[in-house]
């Protein structure tokens, strides 16, 4: 912040909307990405066509790389509730310029996520009857509930915070289109800066944060009890829930150090999200990784000491079996090495932090991928009497398509929410500037 | 190790192949190659016959004519087809009650009775087949009537054979059974005594309705004569038949959720967006404050 | 407590009976692929019916009975989803007597209209290493009284009826598959592409017992033939082995019945002389298939 004290308020108030604009190299960006898109989209509705049979699901194994990228993208949806709840909430300063780019990763990772399950869904025409019909003992129902409501809070918790932002947008934006002038005032709901309104939405603001923590972690846990509820072994394990959110944090963390870094270097933000961002979210990495290994420790080496029955089989494929090489790349070179390498002052600077995120990021991705599919490859009764393509899953070219959807849907709401809204949040600057003056 | 295998199937099918031709010949014991139908075929008897055909023998020997059995060793064959129908009624009811390899015995699956009825539902395929009966002049056939009783001291099923006008039969054949939803529970084949009675044990621990009623079934033959009786005798166990979905469990439906779980999930849900609904509500506040 | 006699006489009444419920088995579950009733004379009009079997016959209408009154679907559904009253349906299965014939799979996949690699029973082969034993194990769905795919279906769309049996709704099931996830007997399948013949049965009305038509996206499983039990009559596999391997009954009456033999014996004896078991027991999933250990090397 010491960069920003000689500045102008008029100044930083240009520099952090200067990108709220359609520029043309933002319009052929979102133009790549919805061409990308309606590929597959093509592939989708062969898969809705031909049905799931397109994808390399099988009977044993009938959770496949959708699941898991619902799974991850669920994930890294849970960040936005420590970086803007958590730390708002024990009053943590440096997080301030990046706590909405935490929001509109954990928004859009949320609303993506709940596209993901329907994609998975053998029969969506049928998504309604989740409502007429739908059963409270079931986890996906719960599992529905608490996304929609995880949406729902994430959604006012990006927007609240805006609002003082969008009436600046709309008074000091020059070259925005008039409908987007006219959303601004509407969106901003009569907005005139008034003491009261401030108090008004910083009260607001603090219910909707504790509010997200249970929320949050309900989420997560919820998902992991997807798994955690069945019989399977491997799945049927009680620290599942506290796993995933720790792993969720990692993915998460990781995230957003990555949307840091685009937006640092493409919106011109380097006065505003520096080194020590990059330092401190480093050792914020450095800090949930270690909490996860520990539970990785816990999920493995506990039932890999006393190899009862059905885990038995399970472990050993992944220890030292089929799935071992990417059981160990993910767990060394995906959570171990980066963990070891962050530790090191000079790797969190931005750059090599940014390269080490995206490495964790993927393996956190492959990282769902082996707590989802290698156990349903080990049933408790052989799998027997049907052709050899149907005893092992490995994804098709459209079902990959299908989950790399989700991705360019994402980065397409990422990118028109940092187009239409400032990614740092002006008023809070100011107002941080103003206090310490 | 491969090669070993190939000479094993061989030596195995070799051998197969030896047991059926070995097979082939199946010898029926003359007296019973004799035997004749203690029923007329009729329509009845044929009707019959089909039921427990298609129940038990199909799943091998195939429907009729069509010659789809199974293809085993020895093979099942049509039963329709000359293999089967040049064969003495005698024959084909010892066959069927002794059974042999994998043919199984039915003796006591099925009463000669419906045996016989088989045998009729076989023949029925044949055009030129005329039954052939007993010299039946001379014999009066008697006509049966039975008295069924239980007698709760010694846990027995009391039958006793008359004539029509309550003459004692005794030396007739009983059979009797608990009627099952899928088949008949054999309690015993006795004769009757010098007072036309036949004792069958019931174990009292076998379940009948709310009150203990049991299906009872009772047949009895002699001398060409038969009766039969169906009928529900105060015998079992009384027993009260639960639904397998009473109460309210994580599987039942979702109208029968457990209680607990339905409080919990709608004071969350309600406790929750009870909240965000009042923040949404309270954003129209910002207007009266400007 | 005297109960009076029936005669000789009631012999042609009771055969009609069963005759009729004979025909009646067989029209239950027919689909009928196109009424070509040709009226010739009175009341003589041929229909040309489906059996589960996928064989064409032509029956008179004259000797065909509904079974079920109103054949609409709201009422076949009602039955359904309610069960028979009072019966509490088992299975056993004597793994010393199968020999791997497989008549079992065939005659179920023909019933349920599945295709070859689809599975409502499975026979297996096993290996036991502690004694170096082969043998040959059918799996079915092990309809649990406390079924952990029941338990996670969002929609109702699998449910435990009152005699016991574990059914699926095709037309509720959302293709979420979690049910599939939880099984630990991996009991169930999935139709992920078109079902078989899936242009021929695409009028035909659903019926949710035999689960046929089987449809896109939605899960199937073992049903116990819920519709032939309605009938009276062993389930589809049970009376295809020619082995002996399947005892079936209702448990309430403690009898068991044969599918090959049609002998009737006492479940209860039946388990404790044989050391009967249940799969997994530890799991708490209550199955109601229960297995007669195998008792030598059927290789």
């Amino acid at each position: 912040m010491e960069s920003l004290k000689k500045k102008d308020l008029a100044l930083i108030e240009l520099e952090l909307l200067s990108h709220v604009n359609w520029s043309r190299k933002s319009v052929i960006w979102l133009g790549t990405l919805v061409f990308l898109f309606a590929i597959c989209i093509y592939f989708y509705f062969q898969q809705l066509k031909h049905g799931l049979g397109v994808t390399g699901l099988n009977d044993y194994v009938s959770w496949g790389i959708y699941i898991s990228n619902f799974v991850f993208f669920v994930a890294a949806s849970l960040i936005g509730m420590l970086i803007s709840s958590i730390m708002g909430l024990i009053g943590v300063k440096w997080i301030l310029p990046i706590s909405r780019i935490a929001e509109i990763i954990a928004l859009s990772f949320a609303m993506v996520a709940g596209l993901i399950i329907i994609t998975d869904m053998g029969r969506p025409d049928r998504l309604h009857h989740l409502f007429i019909y739908g059963r409270i003992q079931s986890p996906i129902v719960w599992d529905i509930t608490v996304v929609i409501t995880y949406v729902v809070l994430s959604f006012l918790l990006l927007y609240l915070p805006l609002i003082p932002d969008m009436i600046l947008c709309k008074d000091k934006c020059s070259q925005i289109p008039p409908f987007q002038r006219k959303m601004y005032k509407i969106l901003s709901l009569g907005w005139t800066n008034t003491t009261g309104q401030y108090q008004l939405m910083k009260r607001f603001m603090k219910i909707l944060m504790v509010l997200i923590i249970p929320v949050a972690l309900a989420i997560h846990t919820v998902t992991s009890w997807l798994f955690a509820l069945t019989l399977r072994a491997g799945w049927d394990s009680a620290i599942f829930g506290p796993y995933f959110v720790s792993g969720a944090f990692v993915a998460g963390s990781a995230a957003v150090i990555i949307a840091m870094f685009f937006y640092r270097n493409s919106f011109k933000l380097k006065d505003y999200i520096t080194h020590v961002h990059f330092d401190k979210m480093g050792k914020l990495l450095v800090m949930v990784a270690l909490v996860y290994v520990y539970f990785n420790i816990n999920e493995i080496i506990v039932p890999a000491y006393k190899l009862k029955g059905g885990e038995a089989e399970h472990l050993k494929s992944m220890l030292a079996g089929s799935d071992s090489i990417m059981f160990w790349t993910v767990q060394l070179g995906g959570l171990i090495i980066p963990f070891a390498l962050l530790v090191i002052k000079r790797m969190r600077r931005p750059l090599p932090l940014t390269i080490i995120s995206v490495i964790i990021l993927v393996a956190a991705w492959f990282k769902r991928y082996l707590i989802v599919v290698p156990i349903q490859e080990h049933p408790y009764y052989p799998i027997q009497n049907v052709p050899e393509e149907l005893m092992h899953y490995s994804p098709t070219i459209a079902e990959i398509a299908i989950t790399a959807g989700p991705f360019i849907l994402l980065l397409i709401i990422i990118t028109v929410l940092s187009k239409l809204f400032p990614v740092i949040p002006i008023w809070e600057i100011k107002e941080n500037l103003e206090h310490e003056k | 190790m491969k090669n070993s295998k190939v000479v094993w199937t061989i030596l195995l099918f070799a051998c197969c192949s030896a047991i059926a031709m070995a097979q082939e010949k199946w010898l029926v014991p003359e007296a019973n190659n004799d035997m004749l139908s203690i029923l007329i075929f009729d329509e009845d008897t044929q009707l019959e016959g089909k039921l427990i055909y298609t129940r038990s023998c199909r799943s091998c020997h195939g429907d009729p004519t069509k010659k789809d059995f199974t293809i085993m060793s020895p093979s099942p064959g049509d039963v329709a087809s000359d293999l089967y129908q040049d064969q003495t009624d005698g024959s084909l009811f010892y066959k069927i009650q002794k059974g042999r390899g994998p043919m199984p015995s039915f003796e006591n699956a099925f009463s000669e009775e419906e045996i016989w009825s088989l045998v009729s539902y076989i023949r029925s395929f044949n055009p030129e087949y005329q039954q052939k009966l007993p010299n039946l002049e001379g014999i009066e056939i008697p006509n049966l009537t039975l008295h069924i009783s239980y007698d709760e001291n010694i846990d027995k099923l009391v039958v006793k054979v008359t004539s029509d006008s309550l003459e004692v039969m005794a030396d007739a054949s009983v059979k009797a059974y608990i009627q099952g939803m899928f088949g008949k529970y054999p309690l015993g084949s006795e004769m009757t005594n010098e007072l036309g009675i036949a004792y069958f044990h019931i174990d009292s621990k076998i379940p009948g309705d709310t009150e203990g009623y049991l299906d009872i079934l009772v047949k009895t033959y002699k001398d060409y004569g038969t009766a039969k009786y169906a009928g529900k005798i105060q015998a079992g166990n009384p027993t009260i038949r639960k639904s397998a979905i009473e109460g309210r469990h994580l599987w039942s439906a979702a109208k029968k959720a457990p209680i607990w779980m339905i409080i919990i999930f709608n004071m969350m849900g309600i406790g929750i967006w009870g909240v965000i609904i009042y923040v949404i509500f309270g954003l129209r506040k910002f207007k009266k404050l400007s | 407590m005297e109960t009076k006699l029936t005669q000789t006489s009631t012999r042609r009444k009771f055969l009609e009976k069963i005759g009729l419920a004979g025909i009646g088995a067989v029209s239950a579950p027919l689909i009928v692929s196109g009424c070509n009733s040709t009226d010739s004379g009175e009341s003589n009009s041929v229909i040309k019916v489906l059996t589960p079997d996928n064989k064409l016959v032509e029956i008179d209408t004259a000797a065909l009975k509904p079974v079920l009154e109103s054949g609409d679907k709201q009422h076949l559904q009602k039955l359904g989803r309610e069960g028979l009253k009072g019966k509490k349906f088992v299975m056993v299965i004597d793994l010393a007597r199968c020999q791997n014939e497989r008549a079992c799979m065939k005659s179920c996949q023909s019933a349920h209209q599945l295709k070859p690699e689809q599975h409502h029973i499975n026979v297996l082969e096993m290996h036991d290493e502690d004694s170096g034993l082969t043998y040959y194990m059918p799996k079915t769905c092990q309809h649990c009284d406390n079924p952990p795919c029941v338990t996670v279906c969002p929609v109702d769309a699998t449910f435990k009826r009152q005699d016991g049996i574990v059914l699926i709704d095709n037309e509720r099931c959302i293709g979420c598959r979690f049910c599939i996830a939880a099984c630990p007997y991996s009991a169930r399948t999935f139709n992920w592409t078109d079902p078989k013949d899936a242009e021929k049965y695409k009028d035909v009305s659903y019926n949710m017992e035999l689960n046929v038509p089987q449809k896109k996206g939605t899960v199937t499983k073992c049903a116990f033939s819920a519709d032939q039990l309605r009938e009276g009559n062993l389930p589809y596999c049970v009376s295809a082995c020619p082995n002996g391997v399947y005892y079936f009954g209702d448990a309430n009456e403690d009898l068991v019945t044969n599918g090959t033999t049609r002998e009737t014996v006492r479940l209860s004896k039946l388990l404790k002389e044989n050391a009967a078991y249940k799969l997994m027991p530890e799991l708490g999933t209550k199955p109601n298939v229960f297995y007669l250990p195998p008792r030598q090397s059927n290789s």
